[in-house]
């Protein structure tokens, strides 16, 4: 059975690469437009692996990882950003909130499968 | 020796000519700021439509050949003409997926810039903002305590709109970036 990927981005562009991406490669993707809406989508199904921003409107990228971890059913699913910000400082931030990893905006398709390949198989 | 100092009403005429002059520049910056991400979220949405479409007549096209190559004899060169086409085409649709991408980090530069812009519209309005009367006998005082103060405010407000302003896209290219696992 195909696993499933959250997707969460406030750039419909964004999205649309990144579920192009994956579905090419055989994965599921539910897609949500800020980290409410993928808190929301999370909460409705568990996915496999969540992917997702930083910079959103209503909740960032860093808030939606700390919540999911702080739901029993998230606390080992693999958690990626995926987002513009390089800095160290930033990236510290997301391993303490909870994120598996950190990929920098722009992606390459093949390099993003990958790299999902590696965490979700 | 009397102390020459500007003309009160002058000065302020002046300091209220460069904040409306500015302001009405920035409106201007705005505009066209705003104008180019409503012309940049179209024609992204027109290039990802565009290439959703090509990328799934290609496939169908493969798809195609492939039936139509189990079906006849074909020589091993031809074949491995169609594998380099095949391969060449997924490199290209790759690129593009990360040239594409382009809209995402543009678009996170402009709403920056909007936000600077507002910022200097606010900044300048210190420059009109002070209308109380001055004390003509203290006049030279009076005008020094008053630029003074201007330039506080200038520095207050321009420091909390750098620290509101965190640089978030620092890509100079389109190069995909780099990836680091926890």
């Amino acid at each position: 059975m195909a696993k499933t990927i959250l997707a969460v981005d406030d750039s419909g562009s964004l999205r649309q690469m990144v579920s192009f991406s994956l579905q090419a490669a055989g994965y599921n993707v539910v897609q949500a437009v800020d980290g409410q809406d993928g808190l929301n989508k999370a909460k409705e199904k568990t996915v496999d692996l969540v992917l997702t921003d930083q910079n959103m409107p209503i909740m960032d990228g860093l808030t939606l990882i700390k919540n999911l971890r702080g739901l029993g059913s998230y606390q080992k699913v693999p958690i990626l950003m995926l987002t513009t910000e390089s800095s160290d400082e930033m990236k510290a931030k997301g391993k303490a909130a909870g994120a598996n990893g950190w990929l920098v905006k722009p992606f390459d398709p093949k390099r993003l499968i990958e790299v999902v390949q590696k965490v979700i198989g | 020796m009397e102390s020459r100092t500007l003309p009160v009403s002058e000065l302020r005429l002046l300091l209220t000519g460069v904040s409306e002059h500015g302001a009405q520049h920035l409106i201007e910056v705005e505009a066209d700021l705003m104008q180019t991400t409503f012309l940049l979220s179209e024609a992204i949405e027109k290039l990802g439509a565009s290439f959703m479409a090509i990328h799934e007549a290609v496939t169908n096209q493969q798809q195609e050949l492939e039936v139509f190559m189990a079906r006849n004899e074909w020589s091993k060169e031809d074949v491995k003409k169609l594998d380099g086409f095949k391969q060449k085409i997924g490199e290209e649709v790759n690129a593009a997926v990360t040239g594409l991408q382009f809209q995402d980090l543009t678009s996170q530069l402009i709403a920056r810039t909007i936000r600077r812009v507002n910022g200097l519209k606010e900044l300048l309005s210190v420059l009109a903002s002070h209308g109380q009367e001055i004390d003509a006998e203290h006049e030279h005082k009076e005008i020094a305590k008053l630029l003074e103060e201007m330039n506080h405010s200038l520095s207050t407000r321009s420091n909390a709109l750098e620290g509101g302003l965190r640089r978030a896209v620092n890509q100079q290219d389109m190069g995909s970036g780099e990836i680091e696992l926890f």
